[in-house]
């Protein structure tokens, strides 16, 4: 354990330095994989009711600048005493998916971005319920509902930012609407908390999380991501300054440097 | 940096509105619905109704003395056993109906908790009973919220003994 600690800040340390070099190097831009945590995973239990703890653990790798393959997993129990019962809900979960960067980077050093992505989530987890109580005219009846696993599958549209806050750290939100495809059935309980999805009771449940994250920049490049094109027409006037056949770019082009009075000759 | 206000701006939003709210507002009270009718015109004037073998002070469920074949009277169902008794005298005549169910306890919503959902699966009663029709097998908390003209069970005297 020890030697696992102390190899990741040897590899942070060397990271550190490289972010140094990177500023004397100013021509490089550099990407890799990036890993983080859920900082607000660790509000949970003072926001919300019932004793509760969770960690989720986050990574992403940059694909072609603009996109980065994302996967996310973590952990979370839930023990909730009420009146009449005492639920306790505990269990693991994973998403897998992808972001996709909207804005477009200004320099090779800008890594800030806002980003659309999708996801697809597991949950394993155990559920169980004790000192189930109801009285009516004919009496008291108590009972418990044992353990039982179950797991769920759901589906996520997420919005949100990341913003390099100094070399290699990253800071970020993101905003999840979760869409519940397949929960195991219970006659008796539907589980009303699920590690990964949150509460059930909402059609559409959403959920804010904040990270922090540390990139290693073991790649380097000295291209900047094009702007992902969204769907819709071109309009007339607008013109990519970059592709190499459009004659606007071209030096010898009829239609001189593209100001409207040279197009008015 | 620029993004740092943003991030905690939305933290503060979310940490004010998670306001997660503790009543209950759906009903957890699982009552079966009857009504009764009777063959031949004649009226029943007066009903009392107890559980079997309850018959304390307070343990009355029913006592109704004006026309009750318009009306429709709730009954708790057992919580331990798999039938239920009743002890109807309509009329000042005495008779005894048995419900079998089976039970589930079903969660309603973390504020409110469990309720039981019964299934009716038969009946026993005595002569002063003709038959009893189920139009809605299943009694849960939602029974009570039945229409005017909508029951679980309709019981029908027989006019021979009432």
């Amino acid at each position: 354990m020890t030697k696992i600690f102390s190899s990741i800040l040897i590899l942070l340390f060397i990271s550190s330095l490289q972010g140094f070099s990177q500023k004397k190097a100013e021509a490089w831009r550099y990407e890799g994989p990036r890993f983080g945590i859920d900082l607000s995973r660790f509000l949970m239990p003072y926001m919300q009711k019932g004793k509760r703890s969770a960690w989720e653990i986050q990574a992403d790798v940059p694909y072609k600048g603009n996109w980065f393959p994302t996967f996310e997993f973590g952990m979370q129990s839930f023990d909730d005493q009420r009146d009449g019962f005492h639920y306790k809900n505990n269990g693991t979960y994973a998403r897998l998916g992808v972001d996709m960067n909207i804005v477009k980077f200004e320099s090779l050093k800008d890594h800030d971005f806002v980003f659309i992505g999708a996801r697809y989530g597991y949950s394993l987890f155990n559920q169980q319920t004790d000192g189930i109580s109801y009285t009516n005219y004919w009496g008291a009846l108590n009972s418990s509902i044992p353990s039982r696993t179950m797991n769920a599958h759901w589906a996520e549209l997420v919005f949100g930012m990341k913003g390099e806050l100094f070399s290699n750290f990253f800071l970020g939100w993101t905003l999840r609407a979760k869409f519940p495809l397949a929960v195991t059935s219970d006659p008796n309980i539907k589980p009303y908390i699920i590690p990964g999805i949150g509460k059930t009771s909402n059609g559409v449940p959403f959920d804010f999380t904040v990270g922090i994250y540390y990139r290693f920049p073991i790649f380097r490049t000295k291209t900047l991501p094009k702007v992902i094109k969204m769907g819709g027409n071109t309009h007339p006037g607008e013109v990519d300054p970059n592709d190499p056949n459009n004659p606007r770019n071209s030096g010898n082009s009829q239609y001189g440097s593209g100001s409207m009075r040279n197009g008015g000759q | 940096m620029r993004y740092i206000q943003i991030v905690i701006s939305l933290l503060i939003f979310v940490l004010l509105s998670c306001n997660d709210g503790n009543r209950c507002y759906e009903s957890v009270d699982t009552l079966m619905v009857g009504s009764f009718s009777i063959n031949g015109f004649k009226p029943i004037n007066s009903l009392i109704i107890n559980g079997v073998n309850r018959n304390g002070v307070g343990d009355t469920l029913v006592n109704d003395t004006l026309s009750t074949l318009t009306k429709r009277y709730t009954f708790p169902l057992s919580l331990t056993s798999d039938s239920t008794g009743f002890v109807l005298k309509a009329n000042g005549i005495k008779d005894t109906l048995y419900v079998r169910h089976t039970l589930i306890m079903s969660f309603i919503s973390e504020n409110c908790g469990f309720a039981p959902n019964y299934i009716i699966s038969g009946f026993r009663y005595t002569k002063g009973i003709d038959s009893v029709k189920v139009t809605d097998k299943k009694v849960n908390p939602k029974s009570i919220e039945k229409l005017t003209n909508d029951q679980n069970i309709l019981i029908y005297f027989n006019s021979a003994v009432h």
